[in-house]
């Protein structure tokens, strides 16, 4: 169990290409902070960095608030699981398991008892006489975490750890994780692209783009009050819509649609009248019925849902719309489906931060 | 196998339980320790002061006993990793045929003489003779180190997981 202090983090490699800017984190006791990013964001850089695995440039890392910041990673009392598992194939899952606390020749009794536990908690005690070539992959990555956990330390990292699983295996890992993470009550710090992972593990989510943090928050808050465009559109499946609007009094004006304004959305965008605003909509917030004319282009059936995907007017990328309707429909293409928008986000056009209440 | 609750301070049991999953690799270790003496053996034993005056359908024998002892010893090491007690057995009965081996070929050889040019010539120095009868004899002691340390240890094994099993 412990604290993590990520304070102005900076990754410069010897290229002059800056990775990583300014990273600021106070990871709490405990807490399951997971960092989503497209590829190349940085966010596998600051995890290695907080590992010991890529010198950091500029800043400080505390753990506990002892500085680590060029502690080598064997000092560092952390376990990493890695998207490739890195299991020793000729060694069996015991022995992969056992493999990191025989090195530091600790008791063998000892480690029996720890390789047990944790076999125990991941429920591979059946496969412990197993090579890793004998599991599924699934199985394969609860044997990199048992590795992990035999050693108990300080922190967790995971790079991508199910970015090799199948969807399935994917989900019921995830949860897996959840629940490993509930048992241990242990301090993880968790790298993925995929946004459903994000939501459904983090305590907190921290959101990056081009080496930037865009926002860090719970995942309700990423989600219902994205800090700007790019975490809108990132966070949210399928893709939050964007439009530009022009604010005019109390009405939003667009060339095929006209929204009015409430009370509080009128006094938020005072400052804005006359100007053109990005006004974004996630598809569940789009209903039928109502005023806004989108011609369907595609109709996807989920089960429960259809994914309506369609433009506004006349085609083209400007008015693409997607919706996310909470019924079976069966549109074809070309027909019209009137919609309204049941909740709806505002983003400055030039900074793309969203526009907020003041001192929110 | 079913998981167990370990009794950290009982070390005994501890230990037995290790073997579940732990190889035997102090058996294994040993017998291809055998292996690796008998071939230094088999490298020495054919030097000879005589030439080829000592020439016998012995030497030839004793070359094909050695490529089946290392090919035999090699899967006793295998075997008795995975705690199988039959390859224990077969370990001390190839180990005490290493000591019998020290009647035939190296003691053969040190006691023949064969007349070379009129010059009677001892076929084996007694320096080669030790050094070839320190190789045999380590050989069978580790062979037979390695059977009766796989036997034990499969007998313990053995008794813990029917213990296991009456649970």
């Amino acid at each position: 169990m412990a604290t993590l202090s990520l304070q102005h983090l900076d990754k410069i490699y010897d290229n002059n290409v800056q990775a990583v800017y300014d990273f600021n984190m106070e990871v709490k006791d405990g807490e399951f902070i997971v960092l989503v990013g497209p590829s190349g964001c940085g966010k596998s850089t600051t995890l290695r960095m907080v590992a010991g695995l890529e010198d950091i440039s500029k800043g400080k890392l505390l753990l506990d608030g002892k500085d680590i910041t060029a502690a080598p990673p064997k000092d560092r009392d952390m376990a990493m699981v890695f998207q490739s598992y890195a299991l020793y194939g000729h060694m069996t899952i015991y022995e992969n398991m056992a493999f990191s606390l025989t090195l530091r020749k600790e008791d063998p009794n000892v480690i029996h008892k720890k390789v047990l536990a944790a076999a125990e908690i991941l429920d591979l005690t059946s496969q412990l006489n197993k090579k890793p070539s004998q599991l599924s992959g699934g199985q394969r990555q609860r044997v990199a975490m048992g590795r992990s956990i035999v050693r108990n330390p300080k922190l967790f990292l995971f790079d991508e750890p199910l970015s090799n699983l199948d969807a399935k295996l994917r989900g019921s890992t995830r949860r897996e994780i959840l629940l490993l993470h509930k048992r241990l009550k242990a301090t993880m710090l968790y790298v993925t692209h995929d946004q459903t992972e994000a939501l459904t593990l983090a305590d907190r989510i921290v959101c990056m783009s081009m080496g930037h943090v865009q926002q860090i928050g719970t995942p309700l808050e990423l989600y219902d009050d994205p800090a700007n465009v790019f975490v809108a559109s990132f966070i949210g499946l399928p893709p939050m819509n964007f439009f530009d609007v022009q604010v005019a009094g109390d009405k939003l004006q667009h060339p095929r649609f006209c929204c009015i304004l409430n009370e509080e959305q009128k006094h938020l965008l005072a400052g804005y009248n006359g100007k053109t605003i990005t006004l974004g909509v996630r598809p569940e917030d789009i209903a039928e019925g109502g005023a806004v004319p989108v011609t369907v282009t595609t109709n996807e059936n989920l089960g429960m849902n259809t994914l309506v995907h369609g433009h506004l007017g006349d085609s083209g990328a400007e008015g693409r719309i997607t919706c996310k309707f909470r019924s079976w429909c069966d549109y074809k293409a070309g027909d019209v489906v009137k919609v309204c928008f049941n909740r709806m986000h505002f983003f400055d056009k030039e900074t793309t931060n969203a526009i907020r209440k003041e001192g929110k | 196998m079913k998981s167990v609750d370990i009794d950290l301070n009982d070390s005994a049991y501890v230990r037995a339980d290790r073997m579940r999953y732990e190889k035997n690799r102090l058996s294994s270790n040993l017998a291809i320790l055998s292996i690796v003496l008998n071939g230094l053996f088999f490298i020495s034993i054919y030097k000879s002061n005589a030439g080829t005056y000592y020439y016998n359908l012995l030497m030839g024998a004793s070359i094909v006993y050695n490529m089946l002892f290392m090919l035999v010893v090699f899967l006793v090491s295998e075997g008795s990793k995975s705690y199988h007690i039959t390859y224990s057995y077969i370990a001390i009965a190839v180990g005490i045929l290493q000591f019998a081996r020290i009647a035939v070929f190296p003691m053969r050889a040190h006691n023949a003489e064969v007349v070379v040019q009129d010059v009677s010539v001892k076929v084996m120095e007694d320096g080669q003779f030790f050094r070839v009868l320190v190789y045999l004899i380590g050989s069978g002691v580790c062979l037979l180190a390695s059977a009766v340390i796989g036997i034990m240890r499969a007998n313990t094994l053995s008794a813990h997981l029917r213990s296991l099993e009456s649970r």
